[in-house]
């Protein structure tokens, strides 16, 4: 007996199959209702009646063609790591389509091991399997079960195990019309003539497969001889059959099938109409449908962004309040800094997502599970499809108006590569929520007639860019056909509790793990942006003259408030502080508020001075050098270096901006309603430079955060970078028309 | 079947065959209207057509075709619409002046004759040298042509096209459509999948091939794709993708 089996699980979208890996490995796997889920490959080592068992979770595939990434990856498994059992998982209520794959791996002639899954659901419907002679008749032993509840998945285990052991194959071969078997038989002798590395595969397989166009097949058999044999064969096959050998060879395996299901299955109820097709007969409704949908994505909205913001908040007070402690404990200057605003802010940076993330894929899995997911794609397929994308796009660009790290994930649902990029390139396109403030803060100081008009241009401008680039990206870089639209749309079920925070708890993770790090990273670096090179003590003594005086001064006024027993007023101690007060005589009260007059006065000029020294360090720091170097770059779209230095800081998020801007005209750091800030700008700027600052922000690279979820995601720094780079010209390009061509109007 | 049918009830039967196909129900006085008599007279041809197992009738109910009366009103159908393709592909003759000479002739031309004058009318449409130029009298490259060789090899392509043709799309005078113009609710049966590659593929593995039965469920919301059942489950197909499948109406 072997002491370590493999064995491969493979099966359709839909059957089930995440569910059982998870009832036999306990592992932490997304439970999905959507086609296409698993794109990973995932294993697991489990000891089983004293044997490790080494289990493999092939993608979900509806066959073995080389169609998709997830074919040619459970293909691959297959034939090159030769797992000792294949287990396919198949829907029982569902039996012909998913016996098609079934059929194709009796075809590989490996051991294998059929999993009649969902026999509940089928049992429903009125359909009754003769287990028995059905496993006679394709020879290979079938197992029944529920996987939703454990049923049966034991013995999974115990027939795989015997499987793996038996010497020889007895499957019945599928034989194919006379005219190809013909073909089938003379390939195959050639193959065996001419060709060299083929141990792994078996023959037989392989000329069906050529038959069939097989694209990596004619990798693996490049002669010539076979080539010529094989094109003679569909011209031939053609002629006779009037259809080509890729569908007649479908049509036989599924007639194959339907002679097994003719002898074996029996429907009792005509059960045409089913819970399911109800539910569709409302939710895709040609009146009701848009409606529903537009409620329901309403409904995953607030659930992304409203019930995550509290915690967003706690998240963010907490950071703060480890800042503040950090501050007070730390001496040293420059560490002080590194911790307070490189590593807390930075930490604090990834974590503050974290809500959103989490319901969001609490949302998204419940749509997954449900089947719901399917259908938004069918009802958003014609408008996505006009600019090149697939209808489960809509998803992403939807999050993406609250935040891009969380849409650029929910690009998970798109299962071909193709439309993944694509989706995922363009979303940052939509204003997300960080890019308020910046809105919030300009808007005010340059339009404040025609606020709400000019904020939904900004929106509307970063739509008709989404669409503009993403077609202009599907025409070129991204070039090739969408994915076909043909899915399956599953019954409707209801998602369960522990699939569903299962797949929120391993995204989650997911992201904490491989984006937290690139964001802490990146997060470093604009801090170190910002502070090096360090600012010369001795410049900084040139501006701090009088500071001392000033803070003596202050100290002194401070001491002599204390010697009268006043309590200067904040805030926090109002109350306390007024009944404090009250004691003193009303001589005593005249005379300290002369002071503290006095003393608020000497505050204001140390406050300004320190706002100076940070916008000289500012200036001084690389972030600046590098505003003031690409200054005559920015020119030409109205910005001055202030602006430029402002916009690198957004990288580190887009908020920030606000907070620079505020920097660099030594008003310290700003928040978004500071009209102080808001007269400089309008001193200092034209309406116009406003509006593409705005226009730039929205359209210019991503933060960080989105830069490496990008990353992460796309798996490659390739589209990282050419997000980050293609954005920003996008960005220079648009503004500088805005700006050039409103030059001429203004 | 049709030789028991005298011309008239053939046309009675055509017309059955249309309204049905327009708008589901039946009643005589749209049958009088369409064929311009009297609510009277379409009683009395009901009846010989019930009697001859044509039609379901009872008078005030709906009127519904048997199978074989289907057939035979394709059958008139398939003769008319080749008689007019004819007059219009071969003769050049306008469309109204075609429709109105196929209305007489169709009853009485036999099957063989129809069947060759159709894929006569196909070789002219199919050959390089026919076509429209050719119809309209001018002189035929043929006669001119370089050497009979070549004429020859061009001759027997197509009419291995024809043939093709012939063998798939008109026998026992099936209706081919697109799947794209199926219209919900209606049922079909897969005749030719047109596509290649990778779509191609992915139709074939979710168990659309040749004969496969496809139910038209809906259209999305906008119009957009379509959602059918094949194989006891929902698919769901863009138009586009749906045109490259070729179905008949069952």
């Amino acid at each position: 007996m072997k002491e370590n089996l493999t064995i491969a699980l493979a099966g359709n979208p839909n059957s089930g199959k995440t569910t059982i890996y998870n009832a036999l490995t306990g592992a932490r796997q997304h439970i999905g209702n959507y086609p296409g889920v698993t794109v990973e490959k995932k294993e697991s080592v489990i000891t089983y009646n004293n044997q490790q068992l080494k289990i493999i979770d092939l993608p979900g595939t509806y066959s073995l063609t080389a169609y998709s990434v997830e074919e040619v990856v459970a293909r691959n498994v297959i034939i090159n790591e030769k797992p000792d059992v294949v287990v396919d998982i198949i829907d029982s209520s569902n039996l012909e389509r998913n016996l098609y794959l079934a059929v194709q791996l009796m075809e590989l002639r490996i051991p294998l091991v059929f999993v009649f899954n969902m026999k509940d659901m089928a049992q429903e419907m009125g359909i009754k399997i003769d287990i028995k002679s059905l496993s006679n008749l394709f020879g290979v032993p079938i197992v029944e079960t529920v996987g939703s509840k454990g049923d049966g998945v034991k013995n999974i285990l115990d027939e795989a195990i015997k499987a793996a052991q038996v010497p020889e194959i007895k499957y019945p071969v599928i034989t194919y019309d006379k005219v190809i078997e013909k073909y089938v038989n003379s390939v195959e002798e050639l193959i065996k003539q001419h060709s060299t590395n083929i141990e792994n595969y078996n023959t037989r397989w392989l000329a069906v497969k050529l038959l069939e166009s097989d694209k990596d097949v004619m990798q693996v058999v490049p002669s010539p001889i076979v080539a010529e044999e094989v094109k003679r064969a569909e011209i031939d096959i053609n002629k006779m059959l009037g259809d080509s050998p890729e569908t007649a060879i479908a049509s036989a395996r599924y007639g194959f099938i339907s002679g097994a299901c003719q002898e074996c299955v029996t429907t009792t109820v005509e059960a045409r109409h089913n819970m399911s097709d109800a539910i569709d007969s409302v939710l895709v409704n040609r009146v009701l449908g848009i409606p529903i949908f537009l409620g329901l994505m309403y409904l995953v909205f607030q659930l992304t962004f409203t019930l995550g913001d509290p915690f967003m908040g706690w998240i963010e007070q907490f950071f703060g309040f480890l800042g503040d402690k950090a501050s007070v404990l730390i001496t040293h200057d420059l560490l002080r800094s590194l911790v307070v605003d490189g590593i807390i802010g930075g930490v604090g940076g990834v974590i503050v997502f974290l809500p959103n993330i989490i319901f969001l894929f609490i949302a998204i899995a419940i749509l997954e599970a449900s089947g719901y997911m399917a259908r938004v794609a069918f009802i958003m397929d014609k408008v996505m499809h006009k600019i090149g994308l697939h209808g489960k796009s809509f998803i992403p660009f939807l999050i993406g108006f609250g935040c891009s790290v969380p849409a650029i994930m929910a690009t998970r649902t798109l299962d071909n590569q193709r439309d993944r990029i694509l989706t995922m390139l363009v979303t940052p396109f939509m204003s997300c929520g960080a890019r308020l403030p910046i809105y919030l803060l300009i808007i005010p100081a340059f339009f404040d007639k025609n606020q709400a008009l000019v904020l939904w241009v900004v929106y509307l401008i970063g739509i008709v860019m989404a669409i503009v680039i993403a077609k202009i990206l599907g025409m070129t870089v991204l070039k090739g056909e969408s994915a076909p639209f043909v899915m399956e749309l599953p019954p409707y079920r209801i998602p369960t509790l522990k699939g569903v925070l299962m797949q929120m708890w391993e995204r989650s993770w997911l992201y904490l793990k491989k984006a937290g790090t690139i964001i802490l990273f990146v997060s470093i670096v604009m801090w170190a942006l910002t502070v090096f090179p360090l600012f010369p003590a001795e410049k900084a003594a040139e501006f701090e003259q009088g500071l001392p005086e000033l803070e003596q001064a202050a100290e002194e006024k401070a001491a002599e408030l204390a010697e009268i027993g006043y309590v200067i007023m904040t805030d926090e101690n109002m109350q306390e502080a007024e009944s404090i007060n009250s004691k003193l005589t009303e001589r005593e009260l005249a005379k300290a508020e002369k002071i503290a007059a006095e003393l608020d006065e000497v505050n204001m000029q140390i406050e300004d001075i320190n706002n100076k020294v940070a916008e000289a360090e500012l200036e001084y720091s690389a972030a600046g050098r590098i505003g003031k170097f690409i200054e005559p770059v920015l020119a030409p779209i109205g910005f001055d270096w202030k602006i430029g230095t402002a916009l690198i800081g957004a990288f580190a998020a887009k908020e920030v901006f606000v907070a620079q801007m505020g920097i660099v005209y030594s008003l310290g750091e700003a928040g978004e309603d500071s009209e102080a800030l808001r007269d400089k700008l309008r001193e200092n700027y034209s309406p116009l430079v406003g509006f593409a600052i705005m226009v730039f922000a929205l359209l210019s690279a991503p933060c960080m955060a989105t830069f490496a979820i990008v990353k992460r995601e796309s798996n490659s720094w390739k589209w990282a970078f050419f997000q980050f780079f293609g954005m920003t010209v996008v960005a220079y390009i648009v503004t500088f028309i805005i700006y050039q061509v409103g030059r001429l109007f203004i | 079947m049709s030789e028991e049918l005298t011309s008239s009830l053939e046309d009675y039967l055509e017309t059955i065959y249309l309204i049905i196909s327009e708008k589901e129900a039946v009643r005589p006085k749209d049958i009088a209207k369409r064929l311009n008599v009297s609510n009277a007279s379409v009683t009395g041809a009901l009846k010989t057509l019930a009697d001859k197992g044509m039609i379901n009738y009872a008078p005030y109910d709906v009127i519904t075709l048997t199978n074989e009366g289907r057939m035979a009103a394709m059958d008139v159908l398939r003769r008319h619409e080749l008689l007019k393709d004819f007059f219009v592909k071969v003769l050049g003759v306008s469309v109204e002046e075609a429709d109105k000479a196929a209305c007489a002739m169709e009853h009485g031309i036999s099957v063989e004759i129809i069947d060759k004058l159709a894929r006569f009318a196909e070789f002219i449409e199919i050959c390089p040298r026919g076509g429209e130029e050719w119809a309209n009298g001018k002189i035929s490259h043929c006669d001119k042509a370089i050497s009979l060789e070549v004429c020859q090899e061009c001759i027997s392509s197509i009419s291995d096209k024809v043939h093709e043709n012939h063998s798939k799309q008109l026998q026992g005078g099936r209706i081919v459509k697109k799947l794209n113009d199926v219209r919900p609710g209606e049922r079909c049966k897969v005749v030719k999948i047109t596509s290649k590659g990778n779509l191609f593929k992915r139709i074939t593995e979710m168990g659309l091939t040749t004969g496969t039965i496809i139910e038209v469920e809906r259209v999305a919301p906008l119009g957009d794709p379509v959602e059918m059942k094949v194989k006891g489950y929902h698919l769901s197909l863009r138009k586009d993708e749906a045109s490259k499948i070729e179905v008949e109406m069952i």
